[in-house]
């Protein structure tokens, strides 16, 4: 049994302490990521469990050994590393680089024998890579060369695989070829994988365990599906990030959301009626672009709801698969009231959702501009037997703006909210909204729907 | 679709690797017989015109067991004399010097993975340079073991020279190669000025420096032979047990270090052998340049980067190249012979330029 232990190791850089008291240990079949944010030790970590870095207080134990009192040739048996990137200076063939990694099973005197051949071999083409055996290293593409990296490190014959964001010159067909090689070696042969990734989701797909680490301290470590949480993403890295379970793959999945660089501040808040993803995009958009956003009725489990809590935006919730009941609705309504403008997205109407639409239509009453997208024709989504086409036409004759795209909502918001500064400039111009200078084009609207087809 | 390996057999590629050994065997001994030849005939080429066949007696009257075969021919005491104590330590040297400075030519470009690194490149040169011209302008007039001081002082300054770089760049128990390469180009700049100081107060022993600086073997004598002799011969062969670590250090020192090279204590080994084998060419030959940086490269680009073959390769290259060029300098404009370090460049550049452009897609440094 190979047991690898890192024990209270703090690393310095000159003065600059970059890793402090990172305490771990991996065992056979252990296949273990180490993330974190640059500049966090990653690497570092890697640098000194291979010996390239020596800790300045702490041990790192392979087999109960102090690895700083082996010999070069013998940690190379146990271990080997694939660097994050190779620069090859003389022009040797594949074949050669790989036969190099036999070096620590070779005497000083020793030529490559048959099994050196032999082994070579194998590990090529577990890489897929015998075929460019001999042609010259620096001659094969990115991905090529780093599979025949790998292959030089499986060629060692060792018991743990060090990986420095191994797949990260590969194209997303060799990385899952990559990654299914070393789970495989992993499984079947109980290797260890030690790697750095980048790549959340590759992560959380082939490891069963993790070390995120932060500013040189392990944050946390354990398994991955405990590690990899948002809450844990977003202190280390300082992005909001979804964690899913994949329906396919089973598996953990990660969405990154970018944080607004700075956002803006606009003096007006928007309302928005949305549900079963159709305001997703939206929200997000209009809350970077710095609205005061609020969001309503929508049912708890729905996507617009997660969505809405993630970017903290005020929701008037229901509960899952229920009717709009009398009290949510005056919520909503409440809470609409206090909107400069209310947007209805393109969202499906059953019964159940109706109450968003007189809504809308209580807006338009007390005179809040109202914009209605409409990027899907409503009869591809009413469910209500032509109640809600009526409602919507009933919108239309009352001047609610239809839009066809975000953009063109967007802009006019924009417009909107110019107008409204320039109005609390000059107090004798009636505050208020850009009132629709023609009725929406209605002739062309049927274009637009063919247009607009799959998207909805 | 037929898959190229199936048509090449099924082990094509293992045999191919194994077949590498016996030709790389076949290659050596050919290039040493072209060694022994052309050592031979640079015997017959001189000033003094003595005949092919009496050359021929004279070397195999000395072979033990032939030697007494052939019987005595009627060879004068002057042609032997010429021979065996004017031309052959001369050319012997020239051979042992070449191989010399091939040899740490190909041991330094390993190290530095830098294509303009060779035998000088730890100032050997300026080292050797500084001492050859104090031992010269000061005129001492010892011998030490029945050496001559230029050549002494020569090696015993080349020696500081290189331990002086070397622990410039060291830092704690590493040396990292960029910084070595940088101090061993600082110190031979300091040096080569004092040299410049020692020619100015030469007054009329100028010629003499200059003439050393310039290099060649016109003063060569068999003890120069012996003396260097059993230190290139060690210290090139023992550098050919460090060529699969020199392979793997063209990967790179970190990951060097992670296929079980002991990076440190064999770039350690490596330099000192390298100085150690120029040291000793430079104190007997002075500077000829050239030889250590274009002949690994004409050896790399006809046989590959493999340093196992690459490093004997060259040593026999270089040699063999050297000897030539010195015959060429003795005899080009008789009776005023050139320095060879005008031979080596003259010939040597143009050929690695045609070499260059005809190889130049597959020739990475």
């Amino acid at each position: 049994m190979v047991v690898l232990c890192v024990d209270g190791v703090d690393c310095y850089y000159g003065s600059v302490k970059v890793l402090e008291d990172v305490r771990f240990s991996v065992k056979e079949r252990d296949f273990v990521g180490i993330l974190g944010p640059n500049g966090s030790g990653k690497t570092t970590l890697l640098r000194s469990v291979t010996r390239t870095l020596k800790p300045h207080r702490g041990v790192i134990l392979l087999n109960d050994v102090d690895v700083y009192t082996l010999k070069s040739s013998e940690v190379a048996r146990e271990m080997a590393v694939v660097p994050q990137d190779t620069v090859i200076t003389f022009n040797f063939t594949a074949l050669d680089i790989v036969l190099m990694g036999r070096n620590p099973h070779l005497g000083r005197f020793q030529m490559e024998g048959e099994r050196d051949i032999a082994v070579a071999r194998k590990s090529m083409e577990l890489t897929n890579t015998w075929h460019l055996a001999e042609r010259p290293i620096n001659e094969l593409s990115g991905g090529e060369r780093q599979r025949v990296i790998i292959s030089r490190a499986l060629a060692q014959e060792p018991k743990i695989l060090l990986l420095d964001e191994p797949t990260v010159h590969l194209d997303i067909n060799n990385q899952l070829e990559i990654m299914d090689l070393l789970e495989e070696l992993c499984i079947k042969r109980g290797l260890i994988v030690l790697a750095v990734f980048h790549d959340f989701n590759l992560a959380v797909r082939y490891c069963n365990s993790a070390i995120l680490l932060k500013e040189g301290k392990i944050f946390s470590a354990g398994d991955v599906e405990a590690v990899l949480t948002s809450e844990n993403i977003k202190s280390v890295f300082q992005v909001d990030a979804i964690v899913k379970k994949h329906p396919f793959t089973n598996s953990l999945y990660v969405i990154p959301v970018s944080t607004p660089k700075a956002p803006l501040s606009r003096n007006l808040s928007v309302h928005i009626i949305c549900g079963a993803g159709t305001g997703t995009t939206l929200m997000k958009i209009m809350a970077d672009e710095g609205y005061s956003v609020t969001a309503g009725v929508l049912n708890v489990l729905d996507t617009d709801y997660e969505t809405a809590q993630l970017l903290k935006i005020p929701v008037v919730g229901e509960a899952p698969f229920s009717q709009i009941t009398e009290e949510a609705h005056r919520a909503n309504l409440e809470m609409m009231s206090k909107a400069g403008a209310v947007v209805l997205t393109s969202v499906p109407f059953g019964f159940g959702n109706m109450r968003n639409l007189e809504a809308v239509k209580e807006a338009l009453e007390k005179g809040i501009p109202t914009y209605v997208m409409e990027e899907v024709p409503i009869q591809r989504r009413d469910f209500t037997k032509g109640k809600a086409g009526k409602l919507l036409m009933e919108l239309k004759r009352r001047r609610a703006i239809f839009v066809m795209s975000q953009n063109e909502l967007l802009s006019l918001l924009n417009i909107s909210e110019e107008k409204l500064k320039m109005a609390e400039e000059v107090p004798t111009k009636i505050p208020g909204h850009l009132k629709p200078e023609e009725k929406p084009r209605q002739g062309d609207r049927a274009d637009d729907v063919k247009s607009s087809d799959h998207r909805g | 679709m037929v898959d190229e390996r199936d048509l090449t057999g099924k082990n094509g590629v293992e045999t191919a690797y194994f077949r590498r050994f016996s030709r790389w065997k076949l290659l050596l001994i050919i290039l040493m017989a072209a060694l022994m030849l052309t050592i031979f005939l640079s015997l017959n080429v001189g000033f003094a015109q003595i005949p092919f066949h009496t050359v021929l007696w004279i070397l195999v009257k000395r072979v033990p067991f032939l030697g007494s075969l052939v019987g005595s021919p009627n060879v004068s005491y002057v042609e032997e004399t010429i021979i065996m104590q004017i031309r052959m330590p001369r050319v012997l040297a020239g051979a042992l010097v070449g191989a010399a400075l091939a040899a740490a030519g190909v041991v330094y470009q390993g190290i530095f993975k830098n294509p303009m690194a060779d035998s000088y490149i730890l100032g050997v040169s300026a080292g050797a340079a500084v001492g050859a011209s104090l031992a010269i302008v000061l005129g001492i007039g010892f011998t030490f073991f029945g050496l001559s001081t230029v050549p002494i002082a020569a090696f015993a300054s080349s020696i500081i020279a290189v331990f002086v770089v070397y622990n410039i760049s060291r830092v704690g128990s590493r040396v990292p190669v960029t910084t070595l390469l940088l101090s061993g180009i600082a110190v031979s700049i300091f040096l080569s000025a004092i040299v410049a100081v020692l020619q100015v107060v030469a007054g009329g022993k100028l010629h003499v420096i200059v003439f050393w600086l310039m290099g060649g073997f016109s003063y060569v004598e068999w003890r120069d032979v012996w003396a260097v002799l059993p230190l290139v011969c060690f210290g090139t062969v023992a550098t050919y047990f460090f060529a699969r670590d020199l392979n793997i250090l063209s990967l790179g020192e970190e990951t060097a270090q992670h296929l079980g090279v002991d990076v440190e204590k064999v770039k350690k080994l490596l330099l000192i052998l390298g100085s150690l084998v120029t040291a000793a060419a430079v104190s007997i030959s002075g500077l000829i340049g050239f030889v250590g940086l274009i002949i690994p490269h004409i050896t790399r680009i006809l046989i590959g980067p493999d340093h196992r073959i690459l490093l004997p390769t060259s040593t026999i290259i270089g040699s063999t190249f050297l000897v030539i060029c010195d015959a060429v300098a003795r005899v080009i404009v008789s009776p005023v012979e050139l320095p060879v370090g005008v031979i080596t460049a003259l010939s040597g550049g143009p050929f690695f330029i045609y070499l260059l452009r005809k190889k130049k897609e597959s020739y990475t440094v």
